[in-house]
């Protein structure tokens, strides 16, 4: 088992190297500049040529290149050329905002979704299935976005339930006024996006629950007289659950990743927000830190997965 | 909340230039030049205000402000909306933009002497209660010259005074120009300038600055820190009517009276002035949600009939254009170098290309009216300086045809297209930004009013160009690009040398004629400190670029506010710029 971590870390070595590379190299592909935005009639290119020499910008692509990874194995992710602060710090402001976000959201999904999976399997091809599945479709075919709107149209604007924007009021004060103000600015979002990223887990659990319905083990456990409730339980339930764990080590790394869509709908200052506007304003430092973070994440997320699926899956064991 | 910028982000606000060009339509009159257009008030009501009340302002931006709290270093118009409530210049101006001595200081311009002496007024004082004192006009200079600040501010124009470029270079410890006679503590400051230039009594004019710096409390902060400090970007400090009291990074500033501003204490008891998506301006102007709140432009069918709100508007200092390339940008000379064979350096063609844009349909279609085509380079704000007798170019197919025959673009028998004087084949690439949705329709329909005279115009690339792509091929002299259409905003000072001087890297169209450079001379030389004369050579100069049409005005936009209708003597008059925070508040 540990071997098999082991050697999935150093693979990701490599794998890492390689991406840093398109990164970096892609990054600067990119047309314009950080400076591209500033050009006015009264700030002189000259300025602006000697800025771009302070920041290293002139330089061969090979030579930044080295310089950036220099700097990245000594922790130093650089200074954001459009917010002029350390890129880690302005990192570690937005992750936080989107860690929180994104955790309310998880709960939120797992809790809609879980209960319709298990009802919809349980059910099959009754009222509540059929019920659950029209929602499905209606959730799965709405693009995301108009869902945000619509929701916030309704109950940001119209009913006025919850805030319309960023992450906390500018009146909050005291620990717990920031923190339920905090909470109330991502009630909405979370419970928008919950609602309407359902439609997977509830297919994969519902599906499930069906398929081992039928499997042989399960006849075996009912003719032995196992009461109906512990076969759904024990037997049934917790095998269903396998291609969601499948998806949990994703899941839990992805909290960091952030949903663009909903942050930008929300002015929700967050991760994807702030890769959206690196990329637009072309800043380089951010972005390309941001895209070295989001494939960490994703390599780590893969493996954390299999070893979810391996503790609780002795059939997928690798040696 | 856009207020009057003191020339920032010409490209980028470039962008949202088109952007407002862009909406959707239904007006009055076709002859909607600037002034049949003024249709909104520049202000509420003048009335005394009660003292308190609190009011929420909505700043609209895509992206979460980045709250450089110190003129010297921010470089964007969203952090300067931000901090607009305390951060008051030293001048007042009149409504041409002219410095008076209405401000915090006082201003003296000595021609002979080539001086000008600031002296800030007694009793300014910072948030702090400590007085404005010449050292923190001078330390302002300090912090923009300074290399290690990284400050975008420095200009050649600013390097005018006596000492600074040596400063900048790092090659004297002080900067030799600017003097205090009465001590760092006194309130007297003198610039002294290797050059007087006419635009000087302008506000915006780039030869000196007009803010200063509380250097007792940042003077601890090494220059390269302050970019990043707390005391920049947290706790800031101000000499003007409101202070700040609460910051959530990026997202929302609180602020409070300033017990010592200078002239009083200002109305309100609190402004709070919170991050909004553009998306969701009509919503919340539908819904109240603010006091104060933009109106995007392209959404103003949806909120016109509001009630409950004033709509106040301005007419920004910026245009849209078309630009002709007719040369190239030299870097050996840093100068441009006009080519008398280019493509375009018909200046029938041009005229002609003009003449056949019916922006005036356009305008009334996609915006409401909120747009409207302008006749000149120089803005109507400017006052005298503005030509009213230069037309532009309406559209008139007519003149156009008769045009192009007189240059000898001739169509050959059975072609659509027109071929160049010497027969051959002739396509002409235009690039154009995205933006709005409207902007592809837009494009289009140009390029088939150019087909209706006869010519062949393409997209380049065959789309519409990304900002910093389209910039890119524009600066340097993509030869895929024949002619442009992009936007500039402008500095309240109207001399036009940085967009279309010969040395102006600006100056993106590259043309450069003897003629057209005397002209530029003129309206900054010495006998244009008497103002008649200044005013004469800009007339002369805009009827030169309406005949030479190497630039072609487009449109300029309304930018509107929703005033709440309870709040008085909110303007947007340049004459109110300094007192408006001060003054603004609730009908008694």
């Amino acid at each position: 088992m540990w071997k098999t971590v082991l050697r999935r870390v150093l693979i990701m070595i490599p794998q890492l190297i390689l991406l840093s590379i398109i990164v970096f190299m892609l990054a600067k592909m990119m047309p314009g500049d950080p400076f591209t935005g500033l050009i006015n009639p009264n700030s002189s290119p000259k300025e602006i040529a000697r800025l771009k020499q302070a920041y290293g910008l002139n330089d061969p692509v090979p030579v930044q290149y080295v310089r950036w990874i220099k700097n990245l194995l000594h922790g130093d992710l650089g200074q954001s050329y459009i917010q002029h602060v350390p890129v880690a710090s302005l990192i570690a402001d937005r992750a936080q905002n989107t860690f929180w976000l994104s955790l309310l959201s998880t709960i939120f999904l797992y809790g809609i979704a879980i209960p319709m999976g298990i009802s919809a399997g349980k059910h099959e091809g009754e009222w509540q299935d059929r019920a659950i599945s029209v929602f499905n479709y209606v959730t799965y075919a709405i693009p995301g976005f108009v869902f945000y709107l619509l929701g916030l149209w309704l109950f940001g604007f119209t009913l006025g339930w919850f805030p319309i924007s960023g992450t906390v009021a500018a009146n909050a004060s005291g620990f717990w006024g920031v923190f339920f103000s905090r909470l109330q600015h991502m009630i909405l979002p979370a419970i928008l996006y919950a609602i309407i990223a359902t439609t997977g887990t509830v297919q994969y659990l519902r599906t499930g629950i069906i398929d081992n319905k039928v499997e042989d083990y399960v006849k075996t456990a009912r003719s032995k007289g196992v009461p109906e409730k512990v076969v759904f339980n024990k037997h049934i339930l917790r095998n269903s659950f396998l291609p969601i764990a499948a998806f949990m080590g994703n899941t839990i790394t992805g909290l960091l990743g952030g949903s663009l869509i909903i942050e930008t709908v929300f002015s929700f200052p967050g991760m994807g927000k702030l890769f959206l506007d690196s990329i637009s304003q072309r800043d380089y430092t951010t972005l390309t830190a941001l895209i070295m973070i989001f494939g960490t994440l994703t390599l780590l997320g893969n493996l954390l997965s299999d070893i979810i699926m391996s503790l609780v899956d002795p059939r997928i064991r690798v040696k | 909340m856009k207020r009057r910028m003191l020339g920032t982000f010409g490209v980028l606000l470039a962008g949202a230039a088109l952007l407002a060009g862009c909406g959707k339509s239904s007006s009055s009159s076709s002859n909607s030049g600037a002034k049949d257009a003024k249709k909104f008030p520049e202000a509420t009501a003048t009335a005394t205000a009660k003292k308190g009340g609190s009011i929420t302002i909505a700043e609209e931006s895509d992206t979460p402000v980045k709250g450089v709290f110190l003129n010297e270093l921010s470089d964007s118009q969203y952090d300067q909306d931000f901090m607009a409530f305390g951060n008051e210049g030293l001048f007042a101006t009149d409504d041409q933009y002219k410095i008076n001595n209405k401000g915090a200081a006082t201003f003296k311009m000595d021609r002979k002497a080539k001086t000008v002496t600031i002296e800030v007024k007694k009793g300014v004082k910072w948030s702090d209660g400590k007085q404005v004192t010449a050292k923190d006009v001078e330390y302002s200079y300090e912090i923009i010259a300074n290399k290690a600040s990284q400050s975008s501010r420095y200009t050649s124009s600013l390097a005018d005074i006596v000492g600074l470029a040596e400063y900048h270079d790092g090659k004297s410890k002080k900067i030799s120009g600017i003097e205090m006679p009465d001590g760092e503590n006194g309130r007297k400051v003198v610039l002294h300038f290797k050059e007087m230039k006419p635009g000087m009594t302008q506000s915006g004019n780039g030869f000196f600055w007009e803010y200063a710096a509380p250097y007792h409390y940042l003077k601890d902060v090494p220059f390269s820190k302050l970019q990043s400090s707390d005391k920049v970007r947290k706790n800031p400090l101000f000499f003007g009517p409101y202070k700040l009291s609460k910051l959530v990074r990026g997202q929302s500033a609180t602020w409070v009276r300033n017990p010592y501003y200078y002239r009083g204490k200002a109305k309100l008891d609190k402004i709070t002035i919170s991050v909004i998506s553009p998306n969701s301006a009509s919503q919340s102007i539908k819904s109240k949600k603010f006091d104060m709140i933009d109106v995007v432009n392209s959404q103003w069918k949806e909120v016109k009939g509001t009630k409950g709100y004033n709509f106040v508007a301005q007419i920004p200092l910026s245009y849209s254009y078309m630009g002709f390339k007719v040369g190239k940008w030299d870097k050996k000379t840093g100068s441009v170098k006009m080519n008398k064979n280019s493509k375009m350096s018909n200046r029938y063609l041009r005229q002609a290309m003009g003449y056949a844009m019916n922006v005036d349909e356009v305008t009334q279609h996609y915006t409401q009216g909120l747009s409207f085509r302008v006749k000149t380079l120089v803005p109507e704000a400017f006052g005298d300086f503005y030509d009213k007798s230069v037309k532009g170019f309406p559209l008139n197919i007519k003149k156009a045809n008769a045009l192009l025959d007189k240059a000898g673009y001739k169509k050959k028998k059975g072609e659509t297209y027109r071929r160049d004087p010497n027969g051959k084949k002739l396509t002409i690439h235009l690039a154009a930004m995205s933006g709005s949705p409207n902007q592809e329709a837009i494009v289009q329909n140009y390029i088939q009013q150019w087909k209706k005279i006869g010519l062949h115009v393409t997209l380049t690339t065959g789309r519409l160009i990304e900002f910093n792509s389209f910039y890119d091929k524009v600066r340097n002299d993509d030869p895929s690009v024949d002619v442009f259409m992009a936007a500039w905003s402008l500095s309240s000072e109207p001399t036009q040398d940085d967009l279309y001087g010969p040395k102006a890297p600006y100056n993106f169209t590259r043309f450069a004629t003897s003629e057209n450079t005397k002209l530029l001379k003129e309206m900054n030389s010495d006998k244009a400190f008497n103002h008649s004369y200044r005013v004469q050579k800009f007339h002369e100069w805009q009827q030169y670029m309406q005949k030479e049409a190497f630039v072609i005005p487009l449109t300029n936009s309304y930018s509107i506010t929703a005033v709440n209708s309870k709040l008085v003597n909110y303007s947007t008059k340049p004459s109110k710029a300094a007192t408006l925070w001060y003054e603004t508040g609730f009908k008694k």
